[in-house]
């Protein structure tokens, strides 16, 4: 059964079309989930909003576009939001484990380049984390990009060179062992 | 322009590459396996909630529940928890409505009557000679003996009502006050009877779907907590004028029972015959379709 039968049958309510196309796409979903997030919990209880959600609208998908972009939409959408409600989160009690940390003067040894890596991606501006990561990590195109993010192919393009352009000037120290 | 065209110096490509591959292979890179069936579960839950009309207890439980126990966990869905606030809602309306109907049944119900106020009654026209009464409906179950008064009096020999009176203090003003407040208590009895009789069927159709699918612990202790306030609600509108309709006092008692068994027996995993027990109690009474044709159509959404 091809995909437009089964969200044919979702439509009509059909839960073993449910299962099936979850199982199509779930693994997909998860880990894009997992990589923005970087928590199993989180991609977790993403990927089950993302697919209640895809099924809950399943009406307005019109079978235009392939589900899977469709569902890449609703991914990001709720993987997004998600992340800002955390963020927001994190950023409260950051200030809480700051104030209890005044007295630490201990300086951290260098990170290595897997950590410095981390640290440069986390530090870029949501939009561009969000390019970067969506286009060079998981191959989405920049159409799919503007698409799920509700901007153009070009703001992804210009996106996706900022975060290169501040990952390039946060990698400098290594950068002359790469290219030798 | 491409995306290597935007690179401004030839090493530039080198490097994003290389930073390319290091964010693919470690950047929050897939590890282990997906929990398929965990996430399934809980999806699965919540689509024959939606589907059913009820709050998903499956999968609101443990989403709300880790949400209140772990401050790492933030709540990513506030229709979760507005599902959760919506069944709350209910249970207050009902409570609300139960208490003002019996206020107003107290001070209502004339003091020298021992026959039920409520539905079954209805008010004659005032005239100019002599104060309003009350008469009961003619084949109502109003017209038969009450068990510890006298028999009700019929036709032209209608019963007066008397104002009752509080600390020398008149309470209700005159007949037509008091007419007013048993129809006011009356719609409100039938307003919480219907409320209560809408919540009944969905605590049943979330323990079945609950009981059917995942038998997940967590889902029985929602829908037994939740099976514990709308048994309240049903005590309370058994001894109410909503009971004394024999038919509907049937399906109060009936009901009873079986939340009362939902109550008693899903703090604990089920055994197959305890299981059984409580099906058998909902399909020998035929509970759920004498449920939803008890509701008045469009109750259940309003």
């Amino acid at each position: 059964m091809n995909e437009r039968e089964l969200t044919a049958r979702v439509k009509l309510g059909d839960e073993a079309a449910e299962r099936a196309l979850y199982d199509a796409h779930v693994d997909r979903v998860y880990w894009v989930a997992y990589r923005m997030s970087g928590r199993h919990d989180l991609a977790q209880d993403f990927t089950q909003d993302v697919f209640i959600r895809a099924f809950d609208r399943i009406a307005d998908y019109r079978g235009d576009a392939p589900f899977g972009a469709w569902l890449h939409t609703i991914t990001m959408s709720v993987v997004l939001n998600g992340l800002r409600k955390v963020k927001r989160f994190d950023q409260r009690e950051a200030v809480l484990e700051e104030a209890g940390m005044v007295t630490s003067s201990v300086r951290e040894a260098e990170p290595d380049l897997k950590e410095r890596l981390a640290q440069a991606i986390e530090a870029l501006p949501e939009g561009c984390r969000v390019t970067f990561l969506m286009h060079d990590v998981e191959g989405f195109t920049h159409e799919e990009i503007g698409a799920a993010l509700g901007t153009t192919a070009g703001t992804s393009k210009a996106q996706l060179s900022r975060a290169r352009a501040k990952l390039r000037i946060a990698l400098a120290d290594f950068a002359g062992d790469w290219i030798q | 322009m491409t995306d290597d065209e935007m690179n401004e110096q030839p090493n530039d490509a080198i490097q994003d590459e290389r930073i390319r591959s290091l964010a693919v292979g470690h950047y929050n890179a897939p590890d282990g396996t997906v929990p398929r069936d965990a996430m399934w579960a809980q999806i699965s839950a919540a689509r024959r909630a939606a589907r059913s009309g009820v709050a998903p207890v499956a999968a609101v439980a443990p989403a709300v529940d880790q949400v209140e126990q772990s401050p790492d966990v933030i709540p990513l869905d506030s229709r979760r928890r507005t599902r959760t606030i919506v069944v709350w809602r209910w249970s207050a309306a009902v409570a609300a409505a139960l208490v003002i109907a019996f206020a107003l049944g107290r001070y209502g119900q004339p003091a020298n009557t021992t026959a039920p106020v409520g539905p079954m009654v209805a008010v004659q026209p005032p005239t100019t000679s002599a104060p309003s009464h009350i008469d009961p409906v003619p084949g109502s179950p109003e017209t038969s003996p009450a068990p510890n008064g006298p028999p009700p009096q019929r036709g032209s020999e209608p019963r007066q009502v008397a104002p009752r009176s509080s600390g020398g203090r008149s309470i209700v003003g005159g007949p037509t006050e008091v007419a007013s407040a048993d129809s006011a208590a009356s719609a409100l009895y039938r307003a919480a009877a219907v409320q209560t009789l809408v919540q009944a069927e969905a605590v049943l159709t979330a323990y079945r779907g609950a009981e059917a699918s995942t038998r997940d612990p967590q889902a029985m202790q929602q829908a037994a907590r939740w099976a514990r306030d709308v048994l309240s609600s049903t005590r309370l509108l058994i001894d109410s004028p909503a009971g004394r309709d024999p038919q509907m006092r049937a399906l109060f008692t009936d009901l009873e029972l079986v939340l009362a068994q939902i109550v008693q027996l899903s703090g604990t995993p089920l055994q197959d015959s305890e299981r059984d027990l409580i099906d058998r109690a909902m399909r020998d009474r035929d509970l759920l379709p004498r449920l939803r044709s008890a509701v008045p159509a469009g109750s259940a959404t309003s």
